[in-house]
């Protein structure tokens, strides 16, 4: 019942052979299987081989040293929720790792899943048979994006949770290849564009995720807004780092996720950087989220509502982390 | 050995009761041990794998279905269309205009238009894709004012302005009424389509026997009868060439309780293909089949006089029902029936519209056609009351129903626990002491509600009781319960084996139950209209009865005295004032003598008196037992997000009698929370004709993070009718709940939201929609920025 | 495509299976091991009822690949009863109705087992946490909490 469509299936235990594997034209890889699967029931991809790197050791390691986090692209969002180091240093991490899909997901979904997580849209997670009667997408197979007909771009959302927190924590990947690997900002592995948002190369795979160390007193929070209390993607959501010294903010940065086809650092919070967390700060905040987020009729849930429950969030963030 | 001696050793065990005790379900074990086996488990043997190909057009003329290169495939063994059909179908007789497979025309997207049987799936999806279909597109209609629009193009041809059934039924003088009155208010309501979302997929295994030309259908079915009846008809078979068999069902809710077209693809794929077909539907496929509650609009009158009595009532619906009839006519017509029958009312105008479009097909879902009206019905009483500066609670005291009572349109109402129905919440819920003083974003609000105890005119009128079940003792001195009532989770199985053992004053280790195989247990109707308690449990009583006579002679016999001397106890018996005893195995051994097995059979039917008026449309609303519920919903309100959460709900239902208090409660818990589902999250959606939400993401089933606590009191008014004097309970608590909510939401943020469901989306909207016209009543008058108190709130 | 040889460690048994590299553990333990408690509900991912234990941690048989939890211990429903007794949430679900129709009962139990074994007193907020992704269409899952509790009270 709802068999997948055919490929070939690896387990490598290594890295490199994971590489040599995904060097090969297409294969693809599969970590928890969480959003990758219910698109292979789809339909929607149909990799000639999966690599599973879920057997590779080094990729499932969280490492810790003097607040700095080394973060294996294998590690379950079930772990990050409950590691007591990241509790310490960057808790959005764990709220964000716990708020996503239902438990037993986040017992198989990872972290490099869930930064790579495809765009969605009520256009394009359907069955083929219903693709298929809509004339395609532009996403996938088709030249036109039902969201913004007359655009020339992929609208799909990201949706995952965990990179809004990352971003605004000034995260760095380091992703792989045969060739070896490379360090990028966190930023860079996305673009804004829903049919192609991840900048990763064929074959490229993110390996781990490093987090700086934490300014002293540095607090953080996640929120999402979702219609239900679990199993929702966002609808928006919002991550919030935030030093305040003297009454005043050091420090500022938000993530945000679900709004844009890409999850995106909000640019210009150092602006904010000596203002007193008052009314004034937080309407300013909110100018800057909408004039940067940019939901589209992606989900059953209105774009209007996503794009104000953005900066609701943000705010009511920012104001409870100065509240300590 | 035979038990000559009639004293007995050792003590009898006593008598035992086994009504109104809490009562795990009799194949409870079954589904918490995983061994309960659904249509999808079955281990039949090896199976065919059945697909089914749809219309990826709204609306248009079938030109050609080639199946040449299908069939040439290796591995495919069938490829039927309508063509293979001998009849059209639809569950209610007057109005069946739907082929199993589309023929001549396709009305929806996702419409089946033709089926695949393979040897695996890999060959049923190659050969879907095989088959070359032409259709030649027709102008599509997705909304009940573009269908009604003149000049709009018809579904049905025999359907002027694509109109299955306009309903007008009036009851006393409206005018005078309105005139009557000392608040007379007019208001619009919109309810969402919604849908069943039974987590069971739709699955059904047909075998042919080519060589005895016979059929045994096991399928998801709430309505085995029904289905075994279309089955013949749309095949072109004789009745007795089918068997039709219900296994573990997951759940209905009135999805299946009308035959589906996917039952009889199956039926008709495993004929083509001369063996046995499974065919496993997706959950897409499920929304595609949908049959869910219709999207609808209702303007609504009501008069009522500054003591809250209702002089006057005037509504219009408009259901858009999508492109065929299924029980369509019903729905239209309980919307009216139970529009107003909850209360005494002075008068009513009904008018109604059930309009064809081309979507997927509503139908019955839990509290049929009566949860939209209520919604607007309860909505108006509660802004009434307001306006009258009246405790919502007054303004429904105001109209309770004493029973003996006739209503308006003619519906019997025997008893009515209603008062203590509100009194119990009232008390519960803290209302007079809590209400308006639970701050800014914090509200309750209160809403009633009724539904039948069973259809009381069944839907295929035959002349046959409408409810029979036989009961079987044997050598083994157990007793098998044979009903053809469905089990779907409701737990019917359990209630009627409590009804025989009560009776018998066995224990329930007794009895064991057989249920739903045509080639063994009696014909019932179905598991619709929450009939199963009331009709079935009064057929199971009366069978019991006349065991316990069967019984009772023997032992009287064997005992050389009259029945009437006979104390019967159960596992034992004696002759009353002495100490002359025989026990249950000796009494069975006594009645088998010279008969053999025994089988008793119990009927029952609703009396005439409760089948409603002489009118047009009067059967439907009809029943021989009303239950009644009200309930309050304590909500908080999040302003900014427009996330309303419910903290806990106080229900009271009048079961009439709570034959397992335990399944009662989990009834009506069921009930209220689906209620809570269509009131905040569910929807439907569409894209030119396209489910939008055809998945358990988008579709938005309550999760347990979201959902409350729900306090449940039964009120018990013992039923003149009902078995034991019980009362329906799986569907009367549903009605309240989204009047309610949308009240608390008001009590909690002075909004009033006419519109379901109160996703945040569309709160947020109204609440920001509020704010700009309180900014603009501000400014208009020379105020700006000047607090303008909020119409609503008190 | 070439069928490939699985071994997999079901409720404490070895089962050598020829399956092909694309199939998901759901159909592995139904249609091959014949294990029909496992249930589906969904086109992939959206409902629970699928849920089973990995290693003692709740999964969904519907989006596993059956090659991906090789060696792994996987645990269903069926596994729960030790000796023809039933498990103690089991017994709780059967005698408290956490089970109506049934169909989401046995995902409902393994995620219940699963938070259980992690912590064994659980208050309710807990218990909402672990079960919020099986989705229960009958019980409005008030019945179902009681039935968790009522099991953490009763277990040793």
């Amino acid at each position: 019942m709802g068999a997948l469509p055919e490929f070939a299936f690896a387990r490598p235990a290594t890295l490199a052979e994971a590489c040599a594997l995904l060097a090969v034209e297409g294969a693809r890889a599969v970590a928890g299987g969480t959003d990758l699967v219910p698109n292979l029931r789809r339909g929607i991809e149909r990799p000639a081989q999966l690599v599973d790197l879920g057997g590779i050791a080094a990729l499932d390691r969280i490492e810790e040293r003097d607040g700095a986090l080394a973060l294996g692209a294998g590690v379950t969002l079930a772990r990050l929720a409950d590691d007591a180091r990241i509790a310490r240093v960057l808790p959005a991490l764990a709220e964000a790792a716990r708020s996503v899909a239902g438990p037993a997901h986040r017992s198989a979904a990872t972290l490099g899943g869930n930064l790579c997580q495809d765009t969605r849209c009520v256009f394009y997670n359907q069955s083929e048979w219903w693709r298929r009667a809509n004339g395609w997408c532009l996403k996938r197979d088709g030249d036109t994006c039902h969201v913004a007909p007359q655009g020339r771009r992929c609208h799909a959302a990201y949706s995952g949770d965990l990179a809004p927190v990352l971003l605004a924590a000034g995260a760095e990947a380091e992703t792989a290849t045969a060739a070896g690997t490379r360090r990028v900002p966190l930023a860079d592995l996305y673009r804004e564009d829903g049919a192609a948002h991840l900048t990763l190369a064929p074959g490229e795979i993110v390996a781990r995720v490093f987090v700086p160390a934490p300014t002293p007193g540095r607090r953080s929070g996640y929120r999402k807004a979702r219609a239900r209390g679990a199993v929702d993607f966002p609808l928006a959501g919002v991550a919030v780092v935030l030093v305040v010294r003297d009454g005043a903010i050091a420090e500022l940065g938000v993530g945000l996720t679900g709004t844009n086809s890409r999850p995106f650092r909000l640019a210009g919070t150092e602006g904010f950087v000596g203002q007193p967390v008052d009314d004034a700060l937080l309407a300013s905040l909110a100018k800057l989220i909408q004039k940067q987020v940019s939901p589209m009729r992606s989900t059953v849930t209105q774009s209007y509502y996503r794009r104000q429950v953005a900066s609701v969030l943000a705010q009511r963030l920012v104001r409870e982390l100065a509240a300590g | 050995m035979r038990h000559e001696d009639v004293s007995l050793r050792r003590a009898p065990a006593p008598p035992t009761h086994s009504i109104g005790s809490r009562t795990p379900l009799v194949d409870g074990i079954e589904k918490v041990t995983g061994r309960a086996r659904y249509t999808a488990d079955l281990p039949l043997g090896p199976t065919l794998v059945g697909r089914i190909g749809r219309s990826p057009v709204a609306h248009g003329v079938i030109r050609r279905i080639d199946a040449t290169r299908a069939l040439a495939l290796p591995g495919v063994r069938a490829v039927i269309t309508g063509e293979d059909f001998a009849a059209p179908y639809g569950v209610i007789p007057i109005s069946q205009n739907e082929w199993p497979l589309a023929r001549g025309k396709v009305r929806y997207r996702g419409e089946p238009l033709f089926a695949v049987a393979a040897e695996d799936e890999a060959a049923a999806e190659a050969a879907l894709a095989a088959v070359a279909v032409d259709i030649e597109p027709l102008p599509a209609l997705f909304t009940a004012a573009e269908a009604r629009a003149p000049g709009a193009p018809l579904l049905h041809e025999n359907k002027p302005g694509n109109i299955e059934r306009e309903v007008e039924q009036d009851f006393g003088d409206v005018a005078a009424g309105f005139a009557a009155a000392d608040l007379v208010l007019e208001r619009r309501y919109e309810c969402a389509e919604v849908a069943h979302g039974q987590i069971e997929l739709n699955a059904t295994v047909a075998h042919w026997e080519p060589e005895r030309e016979r059929l045994t259908v096991h399928s998801v079915t709430q309505v085995p009868y029904y289905l075994h009846l279309t089955l013949a008809q749309t095949l072109g078979l004789d009745s007795s060439q089918i068997r039709v068999v219900k296994p573990f069902v997951g759940g209905g809710f009135g999805h299946r309780v009308e035959p589906l077209n996917f039952e009889m693809v199956a039926a008709a794929l495993a004929r083509a293909a001369s063996g046995a077909v499974k065919l496993e539907l997706t959950r897409e496929e499920g929304f595609l089949t949908h049959r869910g509650r219709p999207a609808t609009e209702t303007r609504l009158k009501i008069g009522m006089k500054r003591s809250g009595e209702i002089t006057a009532v005037d509504a219009e619906v408009v259901q858009r029902g999508g492109a065929y009839g299924g029980y369509g006519l019903v729905t239209i017509l309980y919307a009216g029936a139970l529009l107003h029958a909850l209360y005494k009312v002075g008068a009513v105008r009904y008018r109604g519209y059930r309009v064809y479009t081309n979507l997927p097909p509503c139908g019955a879902m839990r509290g049929h056609g009566a949860v939209n009206v209520r919604f607007a019905f309860e909505s108006l009483l509660d802004e009434m009351a307001a306006e009258l500066g009246l405790d919502p609670f007054v303004v429904r005291r105001a109209n309770l129903i004493e029973p003996p009572y006739r209503t308006l349109n003619d519906l019997q109402v025997n008893s009515c626990g209603l008062a203590q129905c509100l009194d119990a919440v009232e008390q519960a819920s803290g209302w007079r002491e809590r209400r308006g003083k639970l701050g800014r974003g914090r509200g309750l609000g209160m809403a009633c509600s009724h539904y039948v105890s069973g259809s009381a005119k069944p839907v295929h009128w035959s002349g046959e009781p409408h409810a029979v079940v036989n009961l079987k003792l044997d050598f083994d001195t157990g007793i098998t319960v044979l009903t053809g009532a469905s089990d779907i989770g409701q737990g019917s199985s359990t209630l009627l084996a409590q009804v025989v053992a009560e009776v018998l004053l066995l224990p329930m280790a007794r009895i064991r139950v057989v249920a739903t195989d045509s080639a063994l247990t009696p014909k019932d109707n179905g598991s619709y209209s929450s009939r199963v308690s009331f009709m079935v449990g009064n057929a199971a009583l009366r069978a019991a009865q006349g065991l316990k006579r069967v019984l009772v002679e023997a032992a009287a016999k064997r005992m050389e005295v009259e029945p009437d001397d006979i104390d019967w106890q159960g596992e034992s018996c004696c002759v009353a004032g002495t100490d002359r005893r025989m026990d249950f195995a000796q009494v069975v051994q006594a009645a088998l003598a010279d008969t053999g097995t025994l089988t008793v059979k119990g009927t029952w039917s609703t009396p005439p008196e409760t089948q409603g008026g002489k009118f047009r449309g009067a059967a439907v609303g009809s029943t021989a037992g009303f239950s009644y519920a009200a309930q309050v919903v304590e909500v908080s309100v999040d302003e900014d997000t427009g996330m309303v959460r419910v903290e806990r709900v106080w229900v009271a239902h009048d079961c009439g009698r709570a034959l397992n208090p335990l399944a009662v409660e989990g009834q009506v818990q069921g009930a209220v929370w689906m209620g809570m589902g269509q009131a905040l999250s569910e929807e439907t959606r569409y894209h030119a004709g396209l489910p939008l939400a055809a998945n358990f993401l988008d579709y938005r089933i309550p999760t347990i993070a979201e959902s409350p606590p729900i306090e449940v009191t039964l009120v018990e008014s013992m039923d003149p009718l009902g078995p034991f004097g019980a009362k329906e309970a799986s569907e009367g608590g549903l009605h309240a709940f989204p009047p309610a909510l949308a009240a608390a939401v008001c009590d909690a943020i002075g909004l009033r939201v006419r519109e379901l469901p109160l996703s945040p989306d569309r709160l947020l909207e109204a609440i920001q929609a509020r704010r700009r016209e309180e900014k603009l009543r501000a400014l208009r008058a020379g105020r700006p920025g000047a607090d303008v108190p909020e119409a609503e709130r008190r | 495509m070439p069928k490939r040889l699985l071994t997999l460690a079901v409720n404490g048994r070895r089962h050598e299976i020829a399956a092909d590299g694309h199939a998901l553990l759901v159909d592995v333990l139904r249609d091959a091991l014949g294990l029909t408690g496992t249930k589906q509900g969904c086109d992939g991912g959206e409902c629970g009822a699928c849920t089973v234990l990995v290693d003692g941690a709740p999964r969904l048989a519907c989006l596993t690949l059956a090659a991906s939890v090789e060696g792994r211990a996987i645990e269903t429903i069926e596994g729960l009863a030790r000796s023809g007794r039933m498990s103690a949430l089991q017994q709780a679900f059967h005698e408290r109705l956490g089970t109506q129709c049934g169909f989401c009962t046995p995902g409902m139990i393994m995620a219940a087992e699963a938070l259980l074994r992690r912590t064994p007193h659980p208050d309710e907020a807990e218990i909402r946490e672990a079960l919020a992704g099986n989705l229960c269409r009958c019980t409005g899952y008030v019945k179902i909490i009681e039935s968790v509790r009522a099991a953490a009270e009763a277990r040793p």
